[in-house]
């Protein structure tokens, strides 16, 4: 029973580390597609991120990370504010 | 050419100039971003094409070649900064200047050229408004102060993947020109990184401006 219990942490571990992560936050000032562009291409060009979404009626961007992968709080709200605009509140899902 | 060994210092005074500015509109992309801007108006043809290298600043050439009463040629470096932006909730407004130095041609002459533009934009997902002011100083060939400003709204709320409309009133003001006053009409057009804007003139000119940035 135990080496059963066991083995399915450890499964779960690996399948866990593997999911991609779903990462949604809202960008201030983000008002125009011309403009959205920029962020849209700063944040494909981390390692990181597999897919990026805008939703500009919502001001929001969907980062999907790759299998595995994570973006930092930090690494995000410098991605924004290096794009020129200001980050609001970040929403993770696996 | 006399003028050449002039040219450092035109650079160093737009630099001043640029600097004393008080503090910083879209000739910026993003960072890593390069942008070709060329404009047809009843004042002639500009190309400018920037990199933008800092979250604040681009670096790039400006060239225009202006036909209205005065007709001259004009080419240079230009800088462009971010002084100032705002970032709200459902809207931006940014402060940018442009200042440039390089050289004009007339006929045969050449004369050092400055230039300075202040740009203030304001814009939110429906509404848009902007006001620019030039000025150029070209020796014997131009000294000129001009006005710009464009008024405007979204017909429609297009989402990111789908064609943006705009309808908007430009007003130039050339102090020093027959028509101080030229009243454009203007529809803008842009789909992500491609943008395009066209109107005709009170003064019966055809307006096409076109951006791209990759």
């Amino acid at each position: 029973m135990r080496r059963i219990l066991l083995t399915l942490v450890i499964l779960t571990g690996l399948s866990g580390s593997a999911w991609a992560e779903t990462i949604t936050t809202t960008v201030n000032g983000m008002v125009c597609a011309f403009c959205a562009t920029g962020i849209e291409k700063t944040f494909r060009k981390q390692p990181e991120v597999a897919t990026v979404k805008v939703d500009l009626p919502r001001k929001r961007v969907v980062i999907t990370t790759k299998p595995g992968k994570s973006l930092s709080d930090a690494k995000i709200k410098e991605v924004v504010t290096y794009s020129g605009y200001r980050m609001g509140p970040i929403v993770r899902e696996r | 050419m006399k003028t050449f060994y002039q040219l450092p210092f035109y650079l160093l005074l737009a630099s001043i100039i640029n600097l004393a500015s008080p503090a910083q509109g879209k000739p910026l992309s993003y960072v890593g971003g390069t942008m070709v801007m060329q404009e047809n108006d009843e004042t002639g043809h500009t190309l400018n094409v920037d990199y933008t290298f800092d979250p604040h600043f681009a670096l790039g050439f400006y060239s225009k070649y202006e036909i209205n009463q005065n007709e001259f040629w004009m080419a240079g470096p230009q800088l462009n900064t971010l002084l100032k932006r705002w970032n709200l909730p459902d809207g931006q407004g940014n402060i940018f200047s442009m200042t440039g130095a390089g050289m004009a041609r007339q006929g045969n002459r050449d004369e050092p050229a400055a230039w300075l533009t202040l740009l203030a934009d304001y814009e939110t997902r429906r509404l848009f408004f902007s006001y620019e002011s030039r000025f150029l100083y070209a020796r014997d060939i131009e000294k000129s102060v001009w006005q710009r400003a464009y008024a405007g709204f979204a017909p429609y709320l297009a989402t990111y993947d789908e064609l943006n409309t705009w309808l908007l009133i430009r007003v130039d003001h050339h102090p020093a020109k027959h028509d101080h006053f030229v009243v454009t009409p203007v529809i803008r057009l842009f789909y992500k990184t491609i943008w395009l804007e066209a109107g005709y003139s009170s003064n019966n000119h055809v307006m096409v401006n076109w951006t791209v940035q990759f």
